[in-house]
């Protein structure tokens, strides 16, 4: 009796581990190759199924497909599927195909492939960034393709630079098992859900083959265990370095590479809710608040050095030239009190401000993307205003569905938001966010900065001549930025890659799924 | 026995159907739109309120939460657990995928845990008072006080960067179950050396101890034998809840050594508002608690032959 209970154990424990066979997976194994980079990614959140399948796309770009224009990390827009193309107005855009291009299962590159794109996102509804329609594609020969919005859309180019508008052979599609089939310089092997995604070279790529054979990309979402694996050897790079961890990787040998600014971390003052969340409607209270913020210290003190004081929010780069229109604000405490004054709020109780028996607290909310992403910062700033006599409640969000429910009620005065410029159109961020008639208009409801900014900013939206474009950016985000304070930019961030020092040739990108891989090469 | 069993299993219905509801409805008062989070995630601009609106009523969202409920529970009930909003794959498949990733887990840290306390607690309880009795009494406390995640980066620190014995985390190969195993195993093991100590103590004072050592059987008997297998009734209970924990709980370690298990899939869902995939999770959790709990009553009657099984309840035939 007592062998059969140690035999049935000892067979549970047998069958856990057989029954435990790979999670999820499509493709199958290789054999180890020389020139192999292991690269430490974030938490897997591929979709796998139907019209919105990201595999090897979003949030990870395994370099398997591509689209016919790309973004280098200047927030310059490049030929890519599409050697060059051309604006015929009134609204129509004609795209010149690459020549010689092969799709990873030896299919050719033509123009129905590109239709087949431009069908897909027609399906999404209101055509989605695009706006493309069911005729909206004509195909003009084989290396031609004509791409007619629905509505007037002259930054097609810049936004087609997305992972959205990536490539697949015709007839190929993503689910059910099924690899993703692109033109990419490296091809698809292996996928294990949640686990790894593993692509080797393409050896009929189009362009420059690429130096790696394989690249095993693993998921580590906690941020701690990719540094841990980059430090014990089991990855040679490592996306989404944590500032704090930067000084000791560089102290035990590792390379650590930053791209150009890219993202930024703002506040947005509500300045359309009723009471209680009115205060903000005072420019004079929004522009103490900016005021009030030393953003030198937020640099060196809270972010480890590890980022700058832009404040265009749209990255200087996209701007261009004309980013000195967007001043931002000085650090002044002294015209931060002399603003607060004028407008009524005089020194009350325990240091806050008050004016007809309210005290000047404000609920400042923090979750974009999540509020763990933000710390220290709420508390950075809680105990800045409190210097000019601000009250500050910190009401964190865990997660986006949460603070985006704060959003919805309006029940916030701040909102504590970290954003992507993602594509090369230099309007994206204000009118994605701001512009009345644009996407987001919960954002606009409770943000709006209103007719002025909307007409500054118009012009980005049909002119062709790109200089125009960041001009007209550029003044609509001194508006919203410099005059009115809606947006109260914090600091400009970069993306920080951390690596062997075997690791040679990555060019660093702010946007991460405009990653290249074909540079990269690993010392012997 | 049979009584026993039948009645137990009809049980399980009302009491399944009393935790899907609750969750169900904690999850559809949790902040955040499931339709709005779907469309913001695979869209390349954001949902207008018309498309969020449309996706609702595609989803059955608009409807009210009882009468959501009435629906899910009529497909559950015939084994249908839905299509997770996150991933548009069936529920029942993302589930049984990542089980047994769960397993590989649980288990060895289940029977590490069980190898660790009930010697421990058996020492403990013999050298009642004594430095070893202290020194287990001070290190269960710890064990059980120890955050995993803190527990999990100490060890990886020592024993992967360090050391290099194993990988950091990821499930490549036999050697990386491991650390998570170790981590997971620490907090139960502590609790069980509790549990066995202070069943054996109880047990070591009874009478029937004292004639045995009386009789001149030697110590390994009277405790091996005597006393240990009537301390195992409250250990073995612990033991289950503790494995129901092991198998469901292990969110934290799973996703700091990115293991692809089934408590990491139950915080995705949370963070996605993936409504299908929470109450595919919590409905798959409360069947394993409430079989590892027959289990664990069932074998009572082996541990102890005493306990007999009465009209639908366990009786011990000494009283």
């Amino acid at each position: 009796m007592r062998k059969l209970r140690v035999t049935l154990m000892a067979g549970l424990f047998l069958v856990a581990f057989l029954v435990s066979g790979p999670a999820q997976t499509i493709g199958g194994p290789s054999s180890p190759a020389r020139q192999e980079l292991r690269v430490g990614f974030i938490d897997d959140t591929y979709i796998l199924e139907g019209e919105r399948a990201s595999l090897g796309m979003f949030p990870l770009n395994a370099n398997i497909l591509e689209s016919l224009t790309s973004l280098n990390s200047k927030y310059e827009v490049k030929p890519l599927l599409a050697e060059r193309w051309e604006f015929r107005p009134p609204n129509t855009w004609r795209f010149f195909l690459r020549r010689g291009v092969q799709f990873h299962n030896g299919q050719p590159f033509t123009a129905r492939a590109v239709k087949e794109m431009f069908n897909r996102i027609a399906r999404r509804p209101g055509g989605g960034g695009i706006k493309a329609g069911p005729d909206s594609t004509t195909i003009v020969d084989d290396f031609t393709v004509d791409f007619t919005p629905l509505v007037p859309n002259i930054r097609i180019p810049e936004q087609l630079v997305t992972w959205h508008y990536h490539i697949r052979a015709p007839g190929s599609e993503i689910g059910q098992g099924r690899r993703p089939i692109g033109t990419g310089p490296f091809r698809f092997v292996q996928y294990l859900r949640k686990e790894r995604i593993i692509v080797e070279r393409n050896p009929s790529y189009w362009g420059p083959k690429a130096k790696l054979e394989r690249i095993v990309f693993s998921f580590f979402p906690d941020s701690s265990a990719r540094r841990l694996a980059l430090e014990a050897g089991n990855i040679d790079f490592a996306f989404e370095v944590p500032r704090p961890d930067v000084k000791s990787l560089k102290a035990k040998g590792f390379k650590i590479v930053t791209s150009s600014v890219g993202t930024y971390r703002a506040l947005y003052a509500n300045v359309r809710s009723r009471a209680p969340y009115d205060l903000l409607a005072d420019v004079r209270l929004r522009r103490a608040i900016a005021h009030s913020i030393d953003r030198k210290k937020l640099v060196t003190g809270v972010l480890e050095g590890l980022a700058t004081t832009d404040q265009t929010m749209v990255p200087p780069s996209v701007l261009g030239n004309f980013a000195f229109l967007v001043q931002g604000f000085s650090y002044d405490a002294a015209k931060a009190r002399a603003l607060l004054d004028e407008a009524g709020w005089r020194p009350g109780s325990g240091g806050i401000r008050e004016k007809g028996g309210r005290r000047l607290k404000l609920v400042l909310v923090s979750g974009y993307p999540v509020a763990e992403l933000h710390r220290p910062v709420p508390a950075f700033l809680q105990a800045e205003l409190k210097e000019v006599g601000i009250e500050i409640e910190i009401v964190e969000r865990p997660d986006i569905p949460s603070y985006q429910a704060l959003i919805n009620s309006g029940e916030g005065d701040l909102y504590l938001e970290e954003g992507n410029q993602s594509d090369a159109n230099p309007g994206f961020l204000p009118y994605f966010l701001f512009y009345t008639g644009g996407d987001y208009t919960v954002y606009q409801r409770l943000f709006g900065p209103g007719q002025k900014f909307d007409e500054l900013l118009a012009p980005s939206l049909t002119e062709v001549e790109m200089s125009k474009v960041r001009k007209a950016v550029a003044e609509a985000m001194h508006e919203i930025i410099d005059e009115q304070a809606v947006v109260i930019p914090l600091v400009g961030l970069y993306r920080i890659y951390s690596m062997k020092k075997s690791v040679q040739g990555f060019l660093p990108h702010p946007v991460y799924f405009n990653v290249r891989w074909d540079t990269v090469s690993l010392a012997d | 026995m049979n009584y026993y069993f039948l009645g137990r299993c009809v049980l399980i219905v009302p009491t399944l159907l009393g935790i899907s509801f609750l969750a169900f409805g904690v999850a559809a008062l949790t902040p955040g739109d499931p339709a709005e989070e779907i469309l913001r995630r695979t869209t390349d601009r954001p949902p207008s309120e018309a498309e969020v609106a449309q996706l609702r009523r595609e989803l059955g969202l608009d409807r009210p939460i009882p009468v959501q409920y009435v629906v899910w529970a009529g497909r559950a009930a015939r084994g249908n657990l839905g299509i997770s909003f996150a991933t548009r794959r069936p529920v029942i498949g993302e589930i049984l995928h990542r089980i047994p990733a769960s397993l590989q887990l649980a288990i060895p840290a289940a029977f590490l845990a069980l190898a660790i306390s009930i010697p421990v607690g058996i020492i403990s309880a013999i050298h009642r008072n004594r430095l070893v009795d202290q020194m287990v009494r001070i290190c269960s406390l710890a064990g059980a006080s120890i955050p995993s995640f803190w527990l999990a980066l100490l060890l990886i620190i020592f024993l992967a960067v360090k050391l290099s014995l194993v990988p950091v985390a990821g499930r490549v190969g036999a050697s990386s179950v491991l650390l998570p195993a170790l981590t997971l195993a620490v907090t139960p093991a502590a609790v069980l050396a509790r549990f066995t100590r202070s069943a054996m103590l109880e047990i070591l004072g009874e009478d029937y101890i004292r004639s045995a050592r009386a009789k001149g059987l030697p110590e390994r008997l009277v405790v091996g034998r005597h006393a240990l297998r009537n301390a195992l009734l409250p250990v073995i209970t612990a033991f289950g809840t503790s494995l129901g924990h092991l198998i469901s709980g292990a969110v934290v370690i799973e996703s700091i050594f990115a293991w692809p298990g089934f408590g990491k899939l139950a915080l995705d869902s949370i963070l996605q508002r993936d409504y299908p995939m929470i109450q595919g999770y919590v409905l798959f959790t409360g069947v394993i608690f409430v079989a590892l709990n027959l289990i664990i009553d069932l074998s009572y009657t082996r541990i102890d032959p005493r306990i007999r099984f009465s009209g639908g309840f366990i009786r011990d035939a000494a009283r």
